[in-house]
């Protein structure tokens, strides 16, 4: 092959000097500097990043300031149009661009373009103001200002189709809170939209996006949408079978915001299959299709019984299982299919045990270990959904070394959300009948779960006692002895009273599982002065919710249940000596709506004044004498079986 | 698509009346043929979509004064997107990718394989004129940083740098880089993305229509004899073969 020796620099790197040409007065000089920009930095990142830093972009701006400042002559245009193009390249997919081209102050001079006469000046103006728009760091657009809705309406009713796209973009990127899909809800827009469901695919998909966004969560917009727009429902159903996969997969999502926002739409078990196998078919997408298909099937399906058992139907198992199996699989792909596993396996235990058959165990397990922390969450997220059969769980699949010290790991994890799926599974793993609670502790998990309940995230100290409450769950007493050394009295008092009410809960109901079993556990209430009794009793008396008082109540039935002191420490909590006219908050529970804290607080009564015990006739005076007993008596015919038939007990016993 | 489902129709209906093979003769079938009625508009349409799609702008333009069918995209696009296409086909890659940016900025910058493809292409157009070094420089400053983005594109840009190591290029095994069909593949790629960028389907539907009638003439030989058409481009009836 012959050589050359002329290295030519036909592509060249970002110099200075094209700053100059940019600001160039000749007009010629100007358009070949921008058109050169244009054409170096489309489809090049890099490109994008070097001109950047090199300040081109302020250049670019003050070009199209300066192009429509200047009379509106014919060599003008060709500056519009192209120092718009060069902008709106920095902007596209590129969030340091959008940032720059915002800065330079170009913004409102590409909106001025919109409203120029020549449709090149308004295209190339339009396809820009997209970009920005396709980026987080767009300005937010003023739905509920007067006039705004006006302009929009305009975008949108344009002939040009880049405009309308526009206009769909800004909903797409501004509509956020409620006030907001109501001032959307205009009939115009709506009809246009609908009515953009007729058209181009490139205006199906803008509008299809927009509906979604606009219904979201928002009962009122969907029955707007579906009563005033005549077929509004069946074209968005029509468009799931539309030629292109893309306009698919949105028809699919939209219809899943309308039914999730709104249930009394899309019942019927048609199109219920058809858009879990319409998904399940865009998986299979090598590109972006691929990796939003799973994030749309999961929301269909989460907490779904009749969807998920739709889905394992349409063996959505092994398909998700096909697409693990294959090597360097995209992290949003394998996230999503992780977070669609786990809605599968959240209820059906026929999930679960296909999952197991096909030994996804190890592949989940892997997953853990990921480079990127969406997909280790994802994992974590999946293992506690399997780890919810009580069945496979006894038989101690979970409780391999493997799985436990990874988890145990990921309790360090950098990343919040990925402690916080992880507590999750670990949570529902120590929930184990054998003797394998030892392990977790052997790993160094018990110190870490200590570590975590006494985070600044309020999350992670509720999810960190989820855990705890699960480990001292049917824990023999070594075990309970090794997690208060190291949780310690003092710290769990605190928690009991935390600002946070979920934390409270978990706190209290960690306490229960303390105390519950033999009557030596009940001494642990007692220790350090009794401190953390007085804890309980002083949230029971502010108790801001029936879940507080429930786990409170079942503590204080469960210390009830051991000797006389015990049994009197707890009438000293129910009945404080001094009556200073306030209720006692037993009383305040059994007049609770919630039937499950009734039921708590009798127990505690029945464990109370349990007639072998020698001083239970003491006791029944004075919770006479609090007006207790009569209360019980009304009580006779509560609505719920259960409490009734403890009261029973209890007056049998008074 | 009318044409299509009559043809099922009558597959359907044949299936149903018998396991042994019916013989249709020529009358019969000519008989039938001549009850399906097909708009002319149809046909007209189905016509312009090819010359459009396929991009032969004169014929369109001609056929719109003869028939009166109107395209469903200004004509004018074609010329420009003619242009691009060509402009691939003889190498002259920079120029189509300044041709596809005035076109729409949009194509190349969402579109990462194909704006890779083009690049490709002129990295090997550089090595097909011999201009070693800057190749090389080009394949530096240009490409390396797309592969690592990508990784399928490192791989076939180390393909395309392999071609530099061969002296003899038509006898190499990534030879078929250099080859004719390559510029027509990166120039098919790009006409496409200029179709979709535009609404427009990147297919004719006269081909998939031709294949849908071989695949039910396929199907039909199983269960009937009749007059085939063998030759697509007389669409002569055969007589049935018995």
């Amino acid at each position: 092959m012959p050589t050359s020796a002329t290295a030519s620099s036909s592509y060249r790197r970002a110099t200075p000097d094209l700053l100059v040409r940019l600001g160039s007065t000749d007009t010629e000089v100007k358009l070949r500097a921008l058109r050169e920009v244009k054409n170096q930095i489309i489809g090049n990142r890099t490109k994008k990043l070097s001109f950047l830093k090199l300040g081109a972009v302020p250049a670019v701006a003050d070009a199209l300031a300066q192009a429509q400042a200047q009379a509106q002559a014919q060599d003008q245009a060709e500056l519009l149009v192209q120092s718009a193009a060069v902008l709106g390249s920095f902007a596209c997919g590129f969030d340091a661009g959008v940032r720059a081209v915002l800065d330079a102050g170009a913004f409102p001079n590409l909106i001025n373009l919109l409203s120029y006469p020549d449709e090149k000046v308004v295209d190339a103006g339009a396809r820009s103001l997209r970009m920005i728009y396709q980026s987080k760091l767009a300005p937010k657009y003023d739905f509920l200002k007067e006039k705004s809705l006006g302009f929009l309406l305009s975008l949108l009713n344009s002939k040009n189709e880049t405009v309308t796209g526009l206009g769909a973009s800004i909903i797409i990127h501004s509509c956020e809170t409620v006030a907001e899909q109501n001032a959307l809800c205009h009939p115009g827009v709506l009809k246009k939209l609908n009515s953009l469901l007729e058209g181009s695919s490139s205006q199906k998909d803008a509008s299809l996006e927009s509906l979604a966004t606009i219904i979201k969560n928002n009962p009122e917009a969907a029955s707007k949408f579906v009563s005033e727009c005549g077929r509004a429902l069946s074209s968005v159903i029509d468009l799931t079978k539309d030629r292109y996969p893309r306009t698919r997969l949105l028809a699919c999502i939209c219809l899943i915001v309308i039914r999730n926002t709104s249930p009394c739409y899309l019942q019927d078990i048609g199109i219920k299959t058809k858009l879990v196998h319409l998904l399940l078919e865009l998986l299979d997408d090598p590109g972006q299709l691929g990796e939003d298909s799973p994030f749309a099937l999961s929301s269909l399906i989460a907490q779904k019984e009749d969807l998920q058992r739709l889905a394992f139907e349409a063996n959505a198992i092994d398909k998700l299982y096909n697409h693990l199996q294959k090597d360097s699989l995209h992290p949003r792909r394998f996230q999503g299919i992780l977070l669609v596993l786990a809605d599968l396996c959240s209820k059906l235990e026929s999930c679960r045990s296909r999952f197991l058959s096909l030994e996804m165990l190890d592949l989940v397990t892997h997953a853990l270990t990921h480079d990127n922390a969406d997909v280790r969450a994802a994992a974590c997220i999946c293992l506690k959904s399997v780890s919810r059969s009580i069945k496979t769980l006894s038989a101690g699949r979970f409780m391999n070394e493997m799985i436990v010290t990874q988890l145990v790991q990921l309790l360090h994890d950098p990343s919040t959300s990925v402690q916080v799926a992880a507590l999750g599974a670990v949570s529902n793993i120590v929930v184990d009948f054998a003797t394998h609670k030892s392990l977790i502790v052997k790993c160094g998990g018990l110190k870490v779960l200590v570590q975590l309940s006494k985070s600044m995230d309020a999350t992670l100290r509720l999810n960190a006692l989820w855990a705890l409450k699960n480990l001292m769950f049917l824990a023999d007493n070594v075990c309970k002895e090794g997690i208060l050394l190291e949780l310690t009295i003092p710290l769990l008092s605190s928690l009991i009273c935390d600002p946070e009410p979920s934390v409270q809960e978990q706190a209290l109901a960690l306490v229960r599982n303390l105390v519950d079993g033999c009557i030596n556990s009940v001494e642990y209430v007692f220790a350090e002065d009794g401190i953390l009794l007085d804890a309980i009793g002083r949230q029971l008396r502010s108790a801001s919710k029936a879940e507080i008082g429930i786990q409170g109540m079942y503590v204080l039935g469960n210390i009830a249940s051991g000797n006389e002191f015990h049994k009197e420490a707890v009438m000293h909590q129910l009945l404080p000596q001094v009556n200073d006219g306030d209720r006692s908050f037993i009383l305040k529970f059994l007049q609770n709506n919630d039937s499950q804290l009734r039921t708590a607080a009798i127990w505690t009564i029945i464990n109370l004044t349990f007639p072998s015990s020698p001083g239970a006739s003491s006791r029944v005076v004075k919770l006479r004498n609090a007006d207790i007993v009569s209360q019980l008596k009304t009580m006779a015919k509560d609505p719920c079986v259960d409490v009734q038939l403890r009261v029973r007990t209890a007056l049998g016993q008074l | 698509m009318s044409l299509f489902w009559i043809v099922i129709r009558q597959l359907a209906e044949i299936e149903a009346m018998a396991t042994s093979k019916k013989v249709i003769t020529k009358e019969e079938w000519e008989k039938k043929l001549n009850d399906v009625k097909i708009r002319k508009e149809d046909m007209n349409k189905l016509v312009m979509n090819f010359l459009v799609t396929e991009g032969y702008v004169d014929a369109a333009e001609k056929f719109r004064m003869e028939s009166g069918t109107e395209p469903d995209i200004d004509l004018a696009t074609i010329t420009d997107r003619m242009a691009v296409k060509k402009a691939v086909q003889c190498g002259n890659v920079e120029d189509a990718i300044e041709k596809v940016n005035d076109l729409n900025p949009e194509i190349l910058d969402t579109n990462p394989q194909l704006f890779f493809h083009l690049q490709q292409q002129r990295l090997i157009e550089l090595i097909r004129n011999g201009k070693v070094e800057e190749a090389l420089e080009f394949a530096q400053e240009e490409l390396a940083p797309r592969g690592e983005e990508n990784q399928s594109f490192l791989e076939e840009l180390e393909k395309t740098v392999a071609l530099l190591a061969f002296e003899d290029v038509s006898n190499c095994p990534v030879g078929e880089l250099l080859d004719i069909s390559q510029r027509l593949k990166t120039a098919s790629e790009v006409n496409a993305a200029i179709l979709t960028s535009q609404s427009h389907e990147k297919d004719p539907k006269l081909p998939s229509l031709l294949k849908m009638l071989i695949w039910a003439q396929n199907q039909l030989d199983e269960k009937a004899a009749y007059p085939r058409i063998n030759d697509l481009s007389t669409a002569t009836l055969e007589d049935p073969a018995i």
